[in-house]
């Protein structure tokens, strides 16, 4: 095993370490921890087995090895990227209903400057 | 209707918001006012209490919208059976309300204030009347009946338009989505002529730039919208 391996096996062991740490203080969803340890475990995989590269871009039709490694690593990221826009959606979907209803919950009426929502008066009625 | 709920929008028009509370209730003296303070760092809110308006106020600012959709749940909740939506600055007319009331009556869903329907047509700037005059050209087609002032803020709805919308409601600018959605669920879309008046204080917050970007993404959400089910 050459030096640059060895780096990179490290690399990815201090990263599966700072994932499984964030994880075990409840930082993380388990979906992306599994998601960020399975990154870190083929990061060592492509590190110990180096002929792999070559095999898969071959594989792919790819005549420069490395070139298939960075388009792994860019349609990951943007899936990646694609899949967080979906989820800031979500949680700004949330947040907006949250922010009605709060809104709603907390009416004030004129008459009494009364902080509850059953309390508004119904002026038209 | 028996009881209109009539709604503001207002973010930071503290200088604006008491003088067209107070017409309001002068107008339509049987309709609740219900200022939405859309998160606004002045005193809109305490002001408008104080005309005579129930307010709810969101902790953060989330658009024309949001404070739409808020109105439109307020109403659900407190057995209101129609609402009319205008802006807090004054421009839309007060004394156009009853206009809208009278159409949700007769039996519209959606009751579309239209600055350029009647005697004084409205001028807009240069940009925003080719912007207004794409999107109502597009809008005429896609809806299959003319539309005249497809980003009028100044609305009305009906029970069953205050059920779709309270629930599914467009992002960020939806007056022009929100009239398609109306006409692709069957809902009686129809358009009344309004009145404008000069804004007396504060500026608009609508850019050159914004509009452009405003334009875009109208585009965007009608050819989405023209992908899904008729039907919510």
């Amino acid at each position: 095993m050459n030096r640059s391996s060895v780096i990179i096996l490290v690399l990815a062991g201090l990263f599966a370490l700072q994932v499984i740490i964030a994880a075990r203080r409840r930082r993380t969803h388990e979906w992306h921890t599994i998601l960020w340890l399975m990154v870190s475990v083929v990061t060592a995989a492509l590190a110990i087995w180096r002929p792999a590269i070559d095999e898969i871009a071959s594989a792919m039709g790819i005549y420069y090895p490395p070139s298939a490694l960075f388009l792994a690593c860019l349609s990951g990221l943007l899936w990646l990227v694609y899949r967080l826009s979906l989820e800031v959606a979500d949680q700004r979907r949330a947040i907006r209903r949250l922010v009605q209803e709060v809104a709603i919950l907390n009416a004030r009426a004129p008459s009494a400057n009364s902080v509850h929502d059953d309390a508004v008066p119904a002026r038209a009625s | 209707m028996n009881r209109p709920l009539l709604t503001l929008l207002a973010h930071n028009e503290a200088a604006s918001i008491a003088g067209v509370v107070q017409e309001l209730r002068a107008q339509v003296p049987h309709a609740e006012v219900l200022v939405v303070d859309d998160g606004s760092t002045d005193d809109t809110g305490a002001v408008a209490l104080r005309a005579g308006a129930v307010v709810v106020r969101h902790l953060v600012n989330l658009g024309v919208a949001g404070g739409e959709s808020t109105a439109l749940m307020y109403a659900q909740r407190h057995g209101h059976d129609c609402v009319i939506r205008m802006d807090g600055d004054g421009q839309h007319d007060p004394g156009c309300v009853q206009d809208l009331l009278n159409a949700l009556s007769a039996g519209a869903d959606l009751v579309v204030g239209s600055r350029f329907l009647g005697e004084a047509g409205f001028r807009s700037t240069g940009v925003r009347r080719v912007g207004i005059a794409l999107l109502s050209g597009l809008l005429t087609r896609l809806c299959g009946a003319r539309v005249t002032d497809p980003t009028s803020g100044f609305r009305g709805f009906s029970p069953r338009a205050v059920e779709l919308f309270s629930t599914t409601y467009p992002h960020d600018y939806p007056e022009p989505e929100s009239v398609l959605m109306a006409y692709r669920r069957g809902l009686r879309v129809c358009e009344v002529p309004v009145r404008m008046r000069p804004r007396r204080f504060g500026k608009s917050s609508l850019t050159p730039l914004r509009s452009a970007l405003y334009m875009a993404k109208v585009f965007t959400a009608l050819s989405l919208e023209l992908l899904r089910p008729r039907s919510p």
